[in-house]
């Protein structure tokens, strides 16, 4: 969900070195520990824009289909695959061809999301959002909330700390730690959170 | 003679009947079937009493009532709807194919129906729930294509089919609104054999999913989605090593040396596998696990691994019985040298595009890496290609090397593009394909093709069954030939061709003996289809107008021939003629 392959591999290859604890005698023989493993993305370079994304979702739906005499017989290079796209050509799956290149249409990653004090949890989907900002906005409405943005937070949490009623937002990563939300990345953010949780900003 | 009979008729009605009945039992093919009926009354009568299996490959070829009262016995229905071009969004989202009206019609004269197979239907949750709860001894379920059901549905089925065996949900539009429809399989629930959610989107419920492997003994098909990692995968493995095939989700997760022997030495106890897919965003590192549960493989689907040539090769070295293979165009001509060596027994290769929509990148698949699988390949006799550019030579020797093709579906992803080399049109190939290919049944064309492409279909394609043409011809002769020539031809799909109403016509005397004829963005007009459908009244000629830009043309052509009449159902957009 918005890395490619390539991108995959060289997280893995770097992190996977530094976590090992015991490393096996025959690491030699293992493909993840050798030097080739670097070169273990398989990705196909990817262009990934969302205007691309749009065409996609929007006018494929409409079905929109040029008629054949707009083509001259042999004008081959005048027809860019995005007109074609729009036609519905080539004649792949909808629901295969997103997922080949990468991108699922219907894909959701909700995450629970609790408030300091509150027991009930709600739950959120981050693929529906396209950033922090998205998110903090969100999560605003639906707690009734005052949650400082991530650039608020780092720049000064004296200030937050005057206020009982201004929260911040952290996360559960996949170690089980609870960090700050916003220092990372978002597509970074997205691979690593399992739940959310918003706490008061004077608890930092 | 003579007096057999006047003794025959005294008795009551026993002995030859049964016979009969009991020799059919032994006619699996429902053509064997559709054959016997004809001979005469009481072979039909003996036919539609001891028939147990249906297949309906249109539904509006015939209606609910038509189907019960003709066969009064059915346990086992396939069910085909929307045009197939609907999987590439040429038919209206509201056009038809819904299910609900068959169920309701089966929980009335089929109680004890067990399975339902459906292609291209609608389905919604309230269909599923009358599945559920109608049926009491239902055990398949199989969804492929369908659309309109979400989740809930799911969670019905898994409630009340006490005795389900099989649910197999496939590359549907389905709607996720939660994955906890596993958990509603009841404890004692330990019948299922297949099941298949791989293209569902969300998270399931993974204890659940867990404890139902592990409680279901006689599970030979799981094939799971994208959100199970390769860690739960190995503990569904530990449950179940006798899987026979597999889908695995998500192939890519930070393992560390130990978990990856561990992961290794999973697979090599699933000593059955023939059939394996999924491995979602699979990289070179964790591919080597599964190489010990390759030695029996025959069916491999990579086309949600974006692998390259190296992978591929690796990987094709520890499979020798393969006989399917699908792949995506990532790993190129040089991958698919790789298949020409390593795969001597393969029949069936599906090369699909990874980025038909990029301009930028130069990637994919030519002539070249078709070529190298035909010479290493003898048996190969299907084929799905997907490529950049082709050339006549390389078809006619790819069919020398492959004489027994029965399917070939070749899309030169840029329309009406020419042999690259020489300029021109791709007839001598599709020429070659027919003459060589005797046992031609399917033939997908592509590239700039005049009408000589389909004066060769027309000549030699003397087998063929399923024709699917888009961006060709010439002239309405192309067409022409194809309605004269072709004696077995039963589907035919045309898109942005320029056939217009001369070409319609001109097959006034296939259509009845043929499922269907689509036609879409060639110039047909409305009088055309008008002309035909008068005189031709046992056919449906449906024109689906979306927008109206003008009324006398028929954009979309859908013809099929049906027993039930004009259908009920039509959305505004489809009129029937």
């Amino acid at each position: 969900m918005g890395k490619d392959d390539d991108g995959v591999g060289a997280h893995s290859c770097s992190s996977s070195i530094d976590s090992s604890n015991n490393p096996p005698a025959d690491a030699d023989h293992h493909p993840f520990l050798s030097s080739s493993c670097c070169g273990c993305g398989v990705g196909v370079e990817k262009r990934s824009s969302s205007s691309r994304d749009l065409i996609m979702s929007t006018d494929l739906r409409l079905g929109l289909s040029i008629s054949p005499s707009q083509y001259n017989h042999n004008d081959v290079s005048s027809t860019s695959m995005q007109r074609l796209e729009l036609m519905n050509w080539p004649p792949i799956k909808a629901v295969l061809r997103s997922k080949v290149a990468g991108k699922t249409e219907n894909v959701c990653l909700f995450v629970k999301v609790y408030m300091e004090g509150i027991p009930i949890g709600r739950k959120l989907d981050l693929f529906a959002h396209q950033g922090y900002n998205a998110l903090i906005t969100t999560l605003s409405h639906m707690f009734a909330a005052t949650i400082l943005c991530p650039a608020h937070v780092t720049a000064g949490v004296d200030h937050c700390s005057k206020h009982h009623n201004v929260h911040v937002l952290t996360y559960e990563d996949k170690e089980g730690d609870w960090m700050m939300v916003g220092d990372v990345p978002w597509e970074m953010f997205l691979t690593t959170v399992k739940r959310l949780k918003i706490t008061r900003a004077d608890r930092c | 003679m003579q007096s057999m009979e006047s003794t025959r008729s005294t008795r009551s009605l026993s002995f030859p009947d049964k016979v009969l009945h009991r020799v059919f039992t032994h006619l699996t093919s429902n053509e064997d079937r559709n054959s016997v009926s004809l001979v005469c009354k009481t072979w039909y009568n003996a036919d539609r009493l001891s028939r147990s299996k249906v297949s309906i490959r249109n539904c509006y070829s015939v209606s609910p009532e038509i189907l019960v009262r003709r066969f009064p016995n059915v346990r086992c229905v396939t069910l085909k709807g929307k045009p197939r071009f609907s999987d590439f969004n040429l038919v209206p989202p509201d056009w038809g194919a819904d299910v609900h009206a068959w169920l309701v019609a089966f929980a009335d004269k089929y109680p004890l129906l067990e399975e339902l197979s459906l292609k291209r239907m609608v389905v919604s949750d309230e269909s599923l729930e009358f599945l559920a709860f109608s049926f009491p001894d239902f055990k398949r379920l199989s969804l492929l294509s369908c659309d309109g059901f979400t989740t809930d549905g799911l969670e019905a089925i898994a409630s009340y089919c006490k005795n389900l065996t099989e649910f197999d949900i496939q590359e549907n539009g389905v709607e996720d609104t939660s994955g906890s429809w596993l958990s509603y399989f009841l404890e004692s629930f330990t019948s299922l054999e297949v099941l298949n959610f791989a293209n569902l989107s969300s998270e399931v419920d993974f204890d659940a999913l867990e404890r139902l492997v592990s409680r279901c003994k006689s599970l030979k098909v799981l094939k799971v989605n994208r959100s199970v990692s390769l860690e739960q995968l190995q503990k569904l493995l530990v449950l179940a090593p006798q899987l026979v095939e597999l889908g695995t989700g998500s192939f890519s997760q930070e393992f560390s040396a130990h978990q990856f022997v561990d992961l290794e030495s999973c697979f090599s106890s699933c000593k059955n596998i023939q059939s394996l897919s999924g491995l979602c965003d699979a990289t070179a590192r964790y591919l080597p696990a599964i190489y010990p549960a390759c030695a029996n493989l025959t069916f491999l689907n990579l086309s949600y691994s974006a692998m390259g040539s190296d992978e591929l090769d690796e990987l094709l070295m520890h499979c020798p019985c393969l006989q399917r293979l699908w792949v995506l165009d990532t790993v190129g001509d040089k991958g698919l040298e790789a298949v020409g060596s390593n795969c001597p027994l393969l029949e069936e290769l599906r090369v699909f595009p990874s980025d038909p929509f990029d301009d930028d990148t130069i990637q994919g698949v030519t002539e070249a890496g078709f070529l190298a699988v035909s010479f290493g390949c003898p048996r190969l006799h299907y084929v799905l290609y997907f490529c950049q550019q082709m050339t006549n030579a390389a078809v006619a020797t790819i069919v020398q090397n492959c004489p027994d093709f029965t399917h070939f579906r070749l899309c030169i992803m840029n329309p009406r593009q020419p042999d690259y080399l020489t300029n021109e049109p791709m007839d001598e190939a599709f020429g070659a394909v027919v003459k060589t290919c005797t046992k031609l049944q399917r033939l997908s064309v592509s590239g700039l093709l005049t009408d000589l492409a389909f004066e060769y279909i027309g000549k030699h394609a003397k087998n063929l069954e399923v024709l699917s043409i888009a961006f060709a011809g010439s002239s309405d002769r192309g067409m022409q030939c194809v309605m004269e020539g072709c004696p077995k031809i039963r589907k035919l799909e045309i898109r942005d061709c320029l056939f217009g109403d001369a070409a319609l016509l001109s097959g006034l005397d296939k259509y009845e003996s043929m499922r269907s004829l689509w036609m879409s963005s060639c110039n047909l007009t409305m009088d055309g289809c008008r002309l035909l459908a008068k005189k031709m009244p046992r056919l449906n000629v449906e024109v689906i107008q979306e927008d109206e830009s003008d009324d006398s043309e028929a954009d979309k052509v859908y013809v099929y021939r049906t027993v039930a009449g004009p259908r009920k159902d039509s959305p505004p957009s489809v009129f029937t003629l």
